[in-house]
């Protein structure tokens, strides 16, 4: 047990240092799980102090600075002309996923009713969000072929906290080391490419897991979630060689 | 200059702390010159003086990990969406305001260097436990150079890697290969010295309680 902690210990040092190998992120979200009372943020806000002793401010230019403010959701929905009604398609991007890979079917199959997963955190999350914003927007997820046929689950969003999870049954279980799923968001405000909705695995024993979404730019009124199958570490643009689920309004 | 002058004297800002010249935002005393309080409120001009007080911080930070600038101001826009995000989750009594930014730049620019060289991302902010206040490795009531001068009992070549990684931040490659040593030796040394600098910074903790 003694030995169990001070692995974790030093892989939790290894993650604040950034230089965990692909198959010690494994081992450190194994341990993580089993010594939850270990986890913290200490090690984080040590290896802060210690670089900021040293970190010179550099100016920000003014065209960052206000690219930034635009970042900040309350900014820009302010500054946001109401647009006119318009016919929302991701079939423009979804096209080529689709002529690429398996056949996706459009048929919205009913939520499965299986009780989520005991994943503390994120899983409080999600009900705390449900219940504090119970008109936050909900899509099921519609599954492609094999061997993602059995996949079901929702995303919860709610566009004013920028929050939101994915609660999904039966995806099936990646190796870190040789691939991970990545959400994308699709908005059809922003420019063309979908929006990075972060990298995930599903762990040995998860029937039903239930994932933060971790959106790299604000998003606003999602008109599609899709999650892809990419290389370790996720990729910046999705070729969508393989489409595993689909969630649209 | 021996190491323990050069990190004492080599940032003026340390300096300035030691004269008691301390900048208005990193005050602790005054609750009213926090901002991430208010941001957590959904205060957009408070986010705003948070990206003109610390926009410079996190731009430094972003830029000692990710060279080409588009990328760089893209990671500093993720960066500040997470601020916003999660600002209710700052605690004075933890840590100061910059720390905890700093924080979320450095583990953000951690994870675009990770995705460019093909590693899984780490864990983010959402799936870590709050720190409690009363946790024996708490910030807020301590200075850097306080915690540089707490960490000089560490042993030397652990030191030197630690100047060459938080100060100068070189890679672990370019660390192994000035330190002519193995890769392997050099992340053994960089963890479990920042272990071992987590007891320290608990003992200094301890004193200060116990001289009050």
């Amino acid at each position: 047990m003694e030995n169990a902690l001070a692995r974790f210990e030093e892989l939790d040092a290894g993650r604040v240092l950034g230089d965990l190998s692909p198959k010690e992120t494994s081992e450190w979200l194994i341990l993580a799980e089993r010594h939850q009372g270990s986890n913290s943020i200490e090690l984080d806000l040590l290896a802060t102090e210690l670089e900021l002793q040293e970190t010179q401010p550099c100016d920000l230019s003014s065209s960052l600075s206000n690219k930034l403010a635009d970042t900040i959701p309350a900014f820009s929905n302010k500054n946001k002309q109401q647009p006119a009604t318009q016919i929302i398609s991701i079939l423009p991007w979804l096209g080529w996923a689709v002529a690429a890979c398996l056949v996706i079917s459009l048929n919205i199959p009913d939520t499965d009713t299986s009780p989520p997963a005991i994943q503390l955190t994120s899983t409080q999350k999600l009900e705390a969000l449900i219940k504090k914003e119970p008109s936050s927007q909900r899509l099921a997820f519609s599954s492609a072929s094999d061997p993602y046929q059995n996949i079901s689950g929702e995303v919860i969003w709610n566009d004013g906290l920028q929050e939101g999870y994915m609660s999904l049954t039966n995806l099936p279980v990646n190796d870190p080391t040789q691939n991970q799923y990545q959400l994308w968001i699709v908005d059809p405000e922003r420019d063309e490419l979908p929006v990075d909705g972060g990298v995930f695995d599903i762990p040995v024993g998860s029937k039903t897991a239930v994932i933060p979404i971790r959106n790299a730019l604000h998003v606003s009124k999602p008109a599609a979630f899709v999650i892809t199958l990419e290389q370790p570490g996720g990729v910046v643009n999705s070729k969508q060689e393989v489409v595993v689920a689909l969630a649209k309004s | 200059m021996p190491l323990r002058n050069f990190i004492l004297f080599s940032n003026i800002r340390s300096f300035e702390f030691a004269l008691g010249i301390v900048p208005p935002s990193e005050s602790q005393g005054s609750s009213n010159s926090l901002l991430l309080p208010l941001v957590a409120k959904g205060d957009e001009t408070a986010m705003r003086k948070c990206i003109d007080s610390y926009g410079s911080l996190v731009w430094s930070i972003v830029c000692r990990r990710i060279r080409d600038r588009m990328d760089a101001e893209e990671a500093c826009q993720e960066i500040f969406t997470e601020v916003w995000r999660i600002a209710a989750r700052f605690d004075p009594k933890v840590s100061k305001e910059s720390t905890f930014i700093g924080m979320i730049a450095r583990r953000r620019s951690i994870d675009w260097q990770r995705k460019q060289n093909r590693l899984p991302p780490l864990a983010t902010l959402d799936s870590l436990p709050e720190l409690s206040t009363t946790s024996s490795s708490s910030l807020h009531s301590i200075d850097r150079s306080e915690l540089w001068n707490a960490l000089q009992s560490l042993p030397e070549n652990t030191l030197k890697l630690f100047s060459l990684h938080f100060e100068k931040g070189l890679t672990h490659d370019e660390i192994a290969q000035q330190a002519k040593l193995p890769i392997g030796t050099v992340k053994t040394k960089l963890r479990r010295g920042l272990i071992e600098a987590r007891k320290l910074l608990n003992e200094l903790n301890l004193n200060k309680e116990l001289a009050r």
